[in-house]
This record gives C-alpha cells, structure tokens and sequence, in this order.
C-alpha cells in the first residue's frame, strides 16, 4: 500500500501532469497520421524524457503510448487507414459507419470504449500481474508458435471475400519476413545482392506501404470525385458523448469481454496488440446476435477492437516488466526508455521498486482519463482532417509518409522499398487480396520463426506441438476458425445456387 | 440488361487478372523455394535458416496451384480475348493512381540529388496542380501547402526532432 501511495503522489504531481498531458496530445496527433505512427511519436519523445525522473519520464511515454493507441482510430475511422496495426480491425466496422455518413459516432464510440478498455486492464493489472506473470512465464515456444499460426488463421478467415486469398496473403507476408538475415543464426537469406534488403523489410514499411500508399491509390481512383472537390468523410460530426456512453455501458459483455481478450492477449510476450483487436473482433462477431452487421459498421465492431486493443497497452506491461519481453514494436521502444532511464527489467523489479510499477499502473488509469478528456473537448479540432477535400489529403499525407519513412532509420533507400511496397499493396488491393493478412504475418513471421526453431533446438520431436496442452488448444482452435470459414462459404454458395435456381 | 453485362466483364476480367497474379506469384514463390535449398544448415539446431522460408513457400505454392486450378474452371474461354481491352479500359479509369505512382518515382529518385525540400515542392506542386480544382483559391492553397511541406517540414524536422531530411549533392 505504501508502495502505491508513493507511485501515486510521484505521478499525480502538478508538473508530471502537465507533461503526460501534452504527451498524450502528442500521442493522438501522431497516431491519426497515417504513417506517422505511435512508434515514431514515442521514439521522437524518448530523448525529451531523458532530463527527467525515471517514474516522470516513463508516464510520460506511457501518456504517448495511451494516446496513440486511440489516435490511430482517428484515421482508422476517416480514412480508413490503421495508424497503427491495433487499430487493423477499428477499420471494419468504424470506416463503413464514418463513410454512412457517422463519423462523430464511430469516433465517439471508439473513445470511450479506448477508455474503458484502458481502466479494465488497468484494473485486472493491479489485481492479477503476478499470477498473469506465472502463467506467461510457463509457456514454451510450441505455444508461441501455435499461437502465432492461430492469429494468422484467424485473421486470414475474418477479413476478405476469399479464405483462399486471405491464407495466400498471410502466407505471403511470412515469405516477405524471411527475407533479410535469418532471426537466430544472422545468416543473409533473399537479399538479391541488394543492400536495402540485407536487414530485411522493417514492418513500419511494410505497413506504411501497404496501408497508407495503397489506400491513398483507392483515394485517387476516380478523377471526377476528387476534381470537384470531394471530402473523405460526408456528414456532419456529432458526437452526442454521453450517449455514446450509454451504448457503450448497454454492452458491458462485449466490452469487458474484449478488455480481457486484450489483457490475456497483452500479457502474451511476443504477441501483444495488433493480435488483440482482431481476435476480440472475431469474438465480438461470433457471439451477437446479428454477426452480418458485422464489416458494414456496426457499433459492437468498433467497441470490440477499440476496448481489445486499449486493453493490451495495460497486458503488455505485464511479460515487458516482468520477462522483459515486448509485446510489439511500441512495447520495444518503451522497454528500451525503461532502460534509458536505469530500470533493470526482470522479475526482481516488482520485487525492488513496487512504487515505480504502480506508478506506472496509476500513469496508464491518467493517461487514459486525460485522453477522454482532450478528445471530448476538443476532437472538432482534431477532426479539421474530415473536412480537407481528398485533393489536399492524398498528396500531404503521401509527403508525411515518405519524411516518417524516413525519419524512422535515415536511409534514403527506405523510400524506394516503401514505393515498391506501396505498388505492390495496391495491386494486391486491386486483385481483391486481403491486406491485414499481410501485415500481421510480417510482423510475427520472425516470432513465429525463432519459436519453431527454438521449440526443435529444444527437443527434436514434432509432435510436442500436439501433446503439449495449450500449444494443441491453439492449433485446434486454428483449424476449428478455418472451418468455420469454411462452412459459411459453402452455406453462401448454397444460398445463392438456390436463389439461382429459382430465378 | 447492359450494366449486367459490363458487370459480368468486369467480373471476368478481375478472375484473369488474378490467375495471371497466383501464376506470376507460383514462380516467385518456386524460385524462393529452391533459393531456400541453397541455404546451408548449422549442426547446432535441427532446422536451418531455410527451413522455414521452405515450408512457407511449400504451403503457398500448394495454395497458389489449388487457386489457379479454381480461377482455370471458374473462366470461360471467351473471356480470354477480351482481357486486353477490359485491362486497357481499366488503367485508363485509373489514370491518376497511375500518374501518383510515376509522380512518387521521379520524387523519390530525384530527393538524393537535388535535396528533400525542393524535390518535395516541385512534387507537391505537380501532383496538387493535377488533382486540385482549377480555381484561384485552390492554385494559392496549393503553392502554400507545397511551401509548408516541402521547406516548413524540412525546418520542423532539423530544428525541433534534429533529424536532416535529405540535402542533396
């Protein structure tokens, strides 16, 4: 107790405050650029915090990090771009109801279910960290495989018009994630000679490429629309917060059943928030009442992935403080700030500096406050984005992309895999290819890789992927989501043979 | 009864222009494949670095022929013919995806030598002149866009973030 007195006063301190708040602008800014991801506004904020405490600094990028994670709706929403990749299925359902002519709506839901994600995990995290820890801690990498091969069969079956094209995409990403050295031994695969390609594709290109040039291409599609001046989003925006609210609270299954997807998922080293989204999507459609809605703009969409992915900036603490695993590319660069600031990251930190970790509980419960509180007063600032004809948009954030691009590692040769990619992601948009598929399979590809390789390192016995309890749980759980696809094709296919034969 | 028809051509159309894609990725995939082989294994672990590129391209090659036996069934032989000229009739729809691509070519190769601002103004200019409605309201809103975000990013980035954004040669 004494401990969490101590990490709340360091926290709650008039200037600490200040600076999370300015953090969090700084956060949902970044994020609702596409292509100027979370990642980069945390790496941009890492050497500011460098002057300051160690408890100060840290909720100051956890401030960044909270806000991005709900900044990447704002152009996930409008533009029907994910910000980041946890914002992947924020696009199915919040995009269709924005593009209905609700985007206030879609916003608005989107904020409150970020908020009330962000408090459940919190929440579970002061409650349950310790036993989550054990739990992680237990699983092999046969699990992490197997889980790896769930996420990208999940995603692959939910998103699309074929099941064949969305596992030929997945699988497509993970050929792209071997090229470069290989994750274990370091040795060059694929490069063809090319120097850009000898570190491999880093995922931020990949996913800016795909993503944002891909999508800014859909944009300029028809030269009429954009000629006369065409805005993204029609409609007007309003945001009728408390009774958003409201919706939001009548669902409290679906919310709190995403938040702990989230929080379980989080807590998976390795795995962390772009997996959650989706998966607390898919249930979310499984369990209503009406899952065709599903991907045409329905509220439980958009509450599901925004609660899940808010929910596992709070997971993602748990394997990051105590393994000192990163979930994904933000819990990496958070980790690494941890260090910066002399923090040893292990088991023994709990153990040692109680009051930091609460304080860092305390820091995400007001980052995700102070983010409430900037969108509900002054998101019809934010929003300025909705109102800019296509025309402006498309080139401006076409120029953001390439300075992010590279901004992220100073190489000029970036931009020009960043061109290839974005080609090659429109094609594939233009052949109706599922995209998500792609992207997620490149960032866990090398997870999925080292686990399999470290799992046979182990023991050579293949078969221990299908003994060892939760590893055969999330292969069978694989297969059952690809047969579920499965049969709602043929049932489709059966439905129109009839409604053929009848005509 | 005529947009049915266009429909159906259409339709036809993007199935061929996805065989050609499962075809052109076979081959990709087959050559990675067979470049994975070459890669030696290391006696300290069971799989090498191939393995897994391996198994990868072996469960996408075996997808890509499943799809392409599909695509081959599900095509008429007369809509083979057709496809040139519904390829032609759709990059002509999509004059401006093709113009912003070849726009993103020329700036991305030019920013190394003549330097990001003036690369950037000179793109924006071009590429918000051609999509922008030709108002005077909309050519001053274009020259000021392309100034902010060509010298003004450039300044943003050096002075407050320290990072320097391609100078030139």
């Amino acid at each position: 107790m004494d401990a969490f007195l101590l990490g709340a006063s360091e926290v709650l301190s008039f200037s600490t405050l200040t600076m999370m708040f300015f953090g969090a602008i700084a956060g949902i800014v970044a994020a609702a650029i596409p292509g100027f991801t979370v990642t980069m506004a945390i790496v941009l904020t890492l050497p500011l915090t460098f002057a300051l405490p160690p408890l100060q600094g840290v909720s100051v990028m956890l401030a960044v990090y909270v806000g991005g994670y709900t900044g990447g709706l704002i152009s996930a929403a409008l533009l029907g771009i994910p910000g980041t990749p946890s914002a992947l299925a924020t696009t199915f359902d919040a995009y269709p109801m924005a593009r209905k002519g609700e985007p206030g709506r879609a916003l608005s839901l989107g904020i409150w279910a970020s908020f009330f994600g962000t408090i459940i995990s919190t929440l579970v995290l002061i409650v349950a960290a310790p036993p989550l820890a054990v739990f992680a801690v237990r699983l092999g990498p046969w699990e992490y495989f197997s889980l790896i091969v769930f996420a990208l069969t999940i995603v692959a079956s939910l998103v699309g018009h074929s099941l064949q094209r969305g596992l030929i995409s997945a699988l497509i990403g993970l050929a792209i994630a071997t090229i470069g050295t290989d994750p274990m031994m370091g040795r060059p695969r694929f490069d063809m000679g090319f120097d850009a390609l000898r570190a491999g594709l880093p995922f931020l290109i990949v996913l800016i490429g795909i993503y944002a040039i891909s999508q800014l291409a859909t944009e300029v599609e028809d030269p009429k629309t954009i000629h006369n001046g065409e805005k993204l989003v029609k409609g007007e925006i309003k945001f009728n917060n408390f009774a958003v609210m409201r919706e939001v609270l009548a669902g409290p299954v679906n919310l709190v059943r995403s938040s702990m997807i989230g929080v379980a998922i989080g807590a998976l080293p390795g795995a962390g928030g772009s997996i959650a989204n989706l998966i607390a999507y898919d249930q979310a459609k499984r369990a209503s009442k009406t899952p065709e809605e599903f991907g045409k703009g329905t509220p439980e969409g958009v509450i599901a992935s925004e609660s899940g992915n808010s929910a596992t900036a709070g997971g993602g603490l748990i394997p990051m403080i105590s393994l000192g695993i990163p979930g994904s590319a933000v819990d990496a660069i958070l980790l690494a700030a941890l260090m910066v600031h002399g923090i040893s990251i292990g088991p023994r930190l709990i153990m040692d500096n109680p009051d930091l970790v609460y304080g860092m509980f305390i820091a995400m419960a007001v980052s995700s406050l102070m983010m409430l509180f900037i969108c509900v007063v002054s998101m019809r600032a934010f929003l300025r984005v909705a109102e800019v004809p296509k025309w402006v948009i498309v080139p401006t954030v076409l120029v953001c992309c390439i300075v992010g691009t590279f901004a992220l590692n100073n190489r000029v040769s970036d931009l020009s895999l960043l061109v290839a990619i974005g080609i090659f992601g429109y094609a594939m948009k233009a052949l109706d290819y599922p995209l998500a598929p792609l992207v997620l399979a490149v960032i866990l590809g090398p997870i999925a890789e080292t686990n399999l390789r470290r799992a046979l390192m182990t023991d050579n016995d293949w078969s221990l992927f299908l003994t060892r309890p939760v590893s055969l749980v999330f292969l069978v759980a694989a297969l059952l989501s690809i047969s579920w696809a499965i049969r709602g094709i043929l049932k489709d296919r059966r439905k129109t043979k009839q409604v053929k034969d009848v005509a | 009864m005529n947009e049915n028809r266009d429909q159906v051509l259409t339709q036809e159309a993007g199935e061929i222009a996805r065989l050609l894609s499962y075809v052109a990725l076979l081959a990709v995939s087959i050559g990675m494949f067979l470049e994975a082989r070459t890669i030696p294994t290391s006696r300290f672990e069971a799989l090498g670095a191939g393995a897994f590129p391996m198994l990868v391209h072996v469960l996408l090659i075996l997808l890509l022929i499943s799809a392409i036996i599909g695509s081959v069934r599900q095509i008429p032989a007369e809509a083979y013919p057709r496809f040139a000229s519904q390829a032609i009739l759709w990059a002509k729809t999509r004059r401006l995806v093709l113009l912003m691509f070849v726009f993103l070519i020329i700036y991305i190769t030019a920013m190394p030598v003549i330097g990001y601002p003036i690369a950037t103004l000179v793109f924006l200019l071009a590429f918000l002149l051609t999509l922008s409605p030709k108002t005077k309201k909309a050519v001053a809103l274009c020259v000021t866009l392309a100034l902010l975000f060509s010298f003004g990013l450039n300044w943003l980035f050096a002075e407050v973030f320290n990072v320097f954004l391609p100078r030139g040669r």
